[in-house]
């Protein structure tokens, strides 16, 4: 039942919104937009999205803060964080910031699909 | 005849006494006889006046006299036959007529044997003819007394003699053992040579040539030489040598030089272990005398060592070698060793006089030679003396050194000690004073010296002067000085590297996100439109955002290429004559149509000056700033571009009134992707490398480019652009 799940793809990138906004829905999720940090957390915690896609590089807020922002009052909220940063220190560095996982900018398709669907798998069990 | 005897040997005593008086050899037999003498000529007094008085009548009397007489002679006899010189008579031919023991002793012969000879068959060669001639003399009353010497060692004196018991005068024999007194002699001046050589000479080089000759020369031996304990007191070898006989003792001596003796091995190594002399008597009997093969070739047959004791330690032998049985008696081998002893002591005092005369040499070598200047100074601070050093350093003469030019350095030291703390020169002796300073020479050129001072104390171990070294420090100085310049440079090169290579770090990582957020797009659209099933105005719009991402890309390359070209200087600039204005309003035409709610004015000098410049690069700086001011304006507004002359300048103008540029940021708004990193113009697209762009062609073109701005309320950049020459003379002239 993926209509049961909702999706928040925080990106300040346009282009970026429209395709995680398309192959998400063509999978079966609700997709929530948030263009900014503030938007992000505001939306997370008002609609209660099943997971969000966050970006980090965002104007206000970035990411990583709009995330501990939301874990501080949803601390079960699982976070991935998808960003275009993807130095090799990166990963952790988000790891430890408190993301369940970490998607690599640019990435493809079923990878983003599979990602969103294991949290939601879990977020069920 | 007894008593006719006895009156000869009492006559012959007489003639002792006169002839030996000289010879203190002979006092005490002298002394015995001269009692004995006159006990006689008491008791023949006696006896001659008896006879005289009582001649006929007194028979027992006399009797009785002549009992005494013989009782007189025989003690005469015993006492002529004690002496220590050989007594006896012989006539006028030289035949012994009688002789004491001691005689025959001193002659070597049997006293029978000497009975049957002749003073003339005694003596050998040309010593027989002198006692022949001699014996001649005397028989014809020519000579009364001849004295000489026979075979080397007895000394014989006649004396003729009258005789009243016989018609023929007698002759007097008395032969005295010349050897032993030679001996004591050659001691003597064996002892009195070495002692001289001890004190003439200074080293043990010159001295022991000349004390091993006075050993050869007044002791007999054949060659001497000195074993010299090695430096490392494991050896001793043959240092010095003396051959007193002939060459062929040469081969024995340069022998002994290959002889390496060690302690308690051969002569010379017993007398090293054993510290008092010993002797050979026969060289072939020693297993471990060396050079064994030598020695025998040359024909020695005895050796005689003796140690040199230098504070009671053996510190070489002196070892003398004779071709004859030469066993030193008892005397000679007490003067040797004492010579050993001062000798040790002669060459301990001689390595410490030539030791101090080095040292006082090498002092001297030092302070006149050394290329560091030197002072000797008293403890009140006055100059004793400079060294030539010194005086050439500080271009003085000795009394203007003395008089002024110390002093005033003292002076200068201590000014220069008070700077930094230190205790002026003479107070600050005792921790050793040393400092640098500059001071002037004599010809006035100023020097960086380095001072420092050394107390040398007297025997009491008060100072009793000082020694100053002053070296010319000057280069040293300028060169450490140039050097720490040089290291803060390398400091700041350093940081700036460090800089260099965050930023480095930091572009890289700046870079590669841009690459990959456009890249996201183009991946993913191009991945949907491949997998299909796709509505065709879906694909018509997602090929829209992969053209638009990827022109971006393509740019964003395109700006970085040109941005390296214009660092490392490799653009290229097409220069020309160029209208500002006209480039102006060409970059406002092309950004309106994306200018949106944005209007243009424009406020330019149309008498402005051509500029000489690049075009195309002109006209990129402008359309890079309009953009910017449209894409900073999102509200609208309005952006007003103004040119006019500013000196030899044509400075233009980009303001707008839009978001603007918080404080903090406008210092760094040329750098590259500065733009990334500001908050609410993060949403404007751009490759973050416009402005540094921008900034390198207005500085390619010899301008500046500046900004102003405040949050809120809008941007203004200004650049300027050199006028072309002969537009700038222009100007001149119509403002003349």
């Amino acid at each position: 039942m993926p209509d049961a799940y909702t999706v928040l793809v925080a990106d300040d990138n346009e282009v970026a919104q429209r395709l995680c906004k398309r192959v998400l829905e063509k999978a079966g999720y609700s997709v929530l937009i948030a263009a900014d940090g503030l938007q992000a957390v505001d939306i997370a915690l008002s609609q209660r999205p099943t997971m969000i896609l966050m970006d980090v590089a965002m104007p206000g807020i970035d990411g990583l803060e709009a995330m501990r922002r939301i874990k501080a009052d949803v601390p079960g909220m699982p976070i991935v964080i998808a960003s275009a940063h993807s130095m090799s220190s990166d990963r952790e560095r988000f790891l430890a910031a408190g993301a369940d996982d970490v998607l690599s900018k640019p990435f493809r398709l079923a990878d983003l699909i599979a990602i969103v669907e294991s949290l939601a798998r879990a977020r069920t069990a | 005849m007894p008593f006719a005897f006895a009156a000869a040997v009492l006559a012959a005593i007489l003639g002792v006494i006169t002839a030996a008086a000289s010879q203190p050899d002979y006092a005490f037999p002298i002394f015995i006889a001269l009692v004995v003498f006159a006990a006689v000529l008491a008791g023949v007094a006696v006896a001659t006046s008896e006879l005289m008085r009582e001649s006929r009548s007194a028979a027992a009397l006399a009797e009785r006299r002549v009992e005494q007489l013989a009782d007189v002679e025989r003690r005469l006899r015993a006492t002529v036959e004690s002496a220590g010189v050989g007594l006896g008579t012989a006539d006028l031919h030289g035949r012994f007529l009688q002789v004491t023991d001691r005689l025959a002793t001193v002659l070597g012969r049997g006293r029978e044997e000497l009975l049957q000879t002749t003073l003339a068959d005694l003596a050998t060669g040309n010593d027989r003819a002198a006692v022949v001639e001699a014996l001649a003399l005397l028989e014809n009353g020519d000579l009364t007394r001849w004295e000489g010497e026979i075979n080397g060692a007895a000394g014989v004196l006649l004396v003729r003699l009258p005789n009243a018991a016989a018609d023929e005068p007698l002759l007097l024999v008395q032969v005295a053992d010349n050897a032993a007194r030679r001996r004591g002699e050659a001691l003597r001046d064996c002892t009195a040579a070495v002692r001289q050589v001890v004190v003439t000479t200074t080293t043990v080089d010159q001295a022991m040539p000349q004390v091993l000759r006075a050993f050869c020369e007044h002791l007999g031996w054949s060659a001497a030489q000195h074993w010299a304990l090695e430096p490392d007191q494991a050896a001793m070898r043959s240092k010095h040598s003396c051959n007193a006989s002939d060459a062929t003792l040469e081969g024995f001596l340069h022998a002994s030089r290959g002889v390496v003796v060690t302690e308690g091995v051969g002569l010379v190594g017993r007398v090293w272990r054993s510290g008092v002399p010993a002797a050979e008597e026969e060289l072939s009997r020693v297993a471990d005398y060396q050079p064994a093969t030598a020695a025998r070739s040359a024909g020695l047959r005895s050796a005689f060592a003796f140690p040199i004791v230098q504070a009671g330690d053996v510190a070489g032998v002196i070892e003398l070698v004779s071709r004859d049985a030469h066993s030193p008696r008892e005397d000679e081998v007490a003067v040797l060793a004492n010579a050993g002893v001062e000798i040790g002591q002669f060459m301990l005092r001689a390595e410490t006089s030539h030791a101090l005369r080095r040292s006082e040499a090498d002092h001297r070598a030092i302070f006149e030679r050394s290329p560091i200047g030197i002072a000797r100074i008293g403890t009140g601070g006055d100059l004793l003396e400079a060294n030539p050093s010194l005086l050439h350093m500080l271009e003085h003469d000795p009394e203007t050194m003395r008089v002024t030019a110390w002093p005033e350095l003292m002076r200068a030291y201590d000014m220069a000690a008070a700077k930094v703390r230190k205790a002026p020169f003479l107070a600050g002796l005792g921790d050793g004073s040393s400092l640098q300073l500059r001071a002037a020479t004599g010809s006035g050129n100023w020097l960086w010296l380095q001072l420092s001072a050394t107390s040398i104390p007297d025997a009491s171990g008060a100072p009793e002067h000082v020694l100053v070294m002053v070296e010319d420090v000057t280069v040293v100085r300028e060169t450490s000085d140039r050097l720490a310049e040089a290291l803060e440079a390398t400091r700041d090169a350093n940081a700036n590297l460090e800089k260099l290579d965050q930023t480095k770090s930091e572009f890289l990582s700046i870079v590669s996100h841009e690459f990959r957020t456009a890249l996201t797009g183009i991946q993913g659209f191009s991945e949907l439109i491949r997998d299909g099933g796709l509505e065709s105005d879906e694909v018509r719009a997602y090929g829209g955002y992969i053209f638009n991402d990827a022109d971006r890309v393509n740019r964003l390359i395109g700006d970085m290429l040109d941005l390296d070209r214009m660092e490392s200087g490799r653009m290229s600039m097409r220069t020309a004559d160029v209208d500002i204005n006209d480039i102006v309003m060409e970059a406002i035409s092309r950004a309106a149509p994306a200018a949106g709610a944005v209007e243009f004015k424009s406020d330019l000098d149309p008498r402005l000056p051509i500029v000489a410049g690049d075009r195309d690069r002109l006209i990129q700086v402008l359309s890079n700033l309009v953009n910017n001011a449209v894409k900073y304006s999102p509200d609208g507004g309005t952006v007003t571009l103004a040119s006019r002359v500013d000196g030899r300048f044509a400075l233009i103008s980009v303001t707008d009134t839009g978001i603007g540029i918080p404080q903090d940021e406008i210092g760094h708004v040329f750098e590259r992707f500065r733009r990334v990193r500001s908050g609410a113009a993060q949403s404007i697209p751009g490759t973050g490398l416009g402005l540094t762009i921008v900034k390198q062609i207005v500085e390619m073109h010899g301008g500046k480019i500046w900004v102003e701005s405040a949050l809120g309320h809008g941007s203004s950049f200004h650049f300027t652009i050199p006028l072309a020459p002969e537009s700038a003379n222009a100007l001149q002239l119509r403002h003349a």
